[in-house]
């Protein structure tokens, strides 16, 4: 969860962000944004998501929880 | 409303310029400090820059900054030091480059890479770090990379060079996209042959005829820094505001042809 706190971090332009921000505070929660985390989620997790799906996320957490749900599956 | 009475006024921009101790990047920064610019010096000559920061006193702030920029982790360290002491940025001008000519039978892996780190990569990181909102001052964003005919037309020893020139301009087409809704806008130059210290070595190589060949390839003969640094100005101020995305040939007519 750390390491994906600090991408999440990166991405978002922040120096730390928590579990339960929501994406839409972010001012760079944008489609550039999205995008970005379906590369991490590659990447980092193995797990290909579309940015349909990360739609459904309203926190950091949920955007977690989709990934590695994914995954587990 | 008020309309500037000079359309390429920089008044109160601040501008980080690379390769600013000798050739285009040194007459961008004397240009651009005119117009009203603070900058940020960058080069790995330190006694170059001191020189060019002597000859910018009064007007804008100007800072120097010795960095390697082949050293790509550096880099965006090396920004936010500009952005602590002269603020945030409003736009940069990659000048710096390596320009070598190495037939392919001779070139080594560690020559290429490294034209292509400073050439390309830095560019790439540079761009990269600007549009970070800590770093990006909000408004009349303005990133302008030096590339080269090369990168359009082959020429023999050129190979590094034009792959590093034509990857440049590529990546600065889809930076452009990225960038765009922040307001910040990418543009590259292409140059053709100008008179500057990183020819002059390279003219080295060249005896009278080749240098009179290489010259008859310039319907306008070879160009002066101060060419290219007028170009740059026009895509730094508000007069490229509708210009993103676009290679804008400056070369005498090399390309005409």
């Amino acid at each position: 969860m750390d390491e994906f706190l600090a991408e999440m971090a990166e991405i978002l332009e922040e120096d730390t962000v928590n579990p339960r921000d929501e994406l839409t505070s972010f001012e760079s929660w944008d489609s550039l944004a999205t995008l970005s985390v379906v590369a991490m989620a590659d990447d980092k997790f193995g797990v290909n998501m579309s940015a349909q799906e990360l739609q459904r996320a309203v926190t950091v957490e949920d955007l977690y929880q989709l990934i590695t749900a994914k995954k587990a599956a | 409303m008020n309309t500037p009475l000079n359309p390429l006024d920089l008044s109160g921009r601040h501008f980080l310029v690379t390769g600013a101790s000798s050739g285009i990047g040194r007459s961008t920064a004397i240009l651009l400090h005119r117009l009203g610019a603070r900058l940020s010096i960058v080069d790995l000559d330190e006694a170059g820059l001191s020189a060019v920061q002597a000859e910018l006193r009064g007007g804008g702030q100007v800072e120097p900054h010795r960095t390697d920029l082949s050293d790509i982790p550096a880099i965006e360290p090396l920004v936010g030091r500009c952005v602590a002491a002269n603020g945030p940025l409003h736009g940069v001008v990659h000048c710096a480059g390596i320009q070598a000519i190495v037939p392919v039978r001779t070139l080594q892996v560690e020559g290429w890479r490294k034209i292509f780190a400073v050439n390309t990569e830095a560019a790439l990181m540079l761009g990269k770090t600007m549009s970070s909102r800590k770093v990006y001052a909000g408004e009349h964003g303005s990133i302008v990379f030096i590339s080269s005919v090369m990168g359009m037309a082959g020429s023999i020893g050129a190979i590094a060079y034009s792959m590093s020139k034509a990857a440049l301009d590529g990546m600065a087409r889809s930076l452009s996209l990225e960038l765009a809704p922040r307001g910040i806008r990418v543009n590259c130059i292409a140059p053709g042959f100008v008179q500057t210290p990183l020819l002059e070595r390279t003219g080295k190589l060249w005896d009278e005829g080749q240098r009179k060949a290489v010259e008859d390839l310039h319907p306008l003969g070879f160009g002066k820094p101060e060419d290219i640094a007028n170009a740059v100005a026009f895509l730094a101020a508000d007069t490229g505001r509708w210009i993103t995305g676009s290679v804008m040939v400056v070369d005498g007519g090399y390309l005409a042809r």
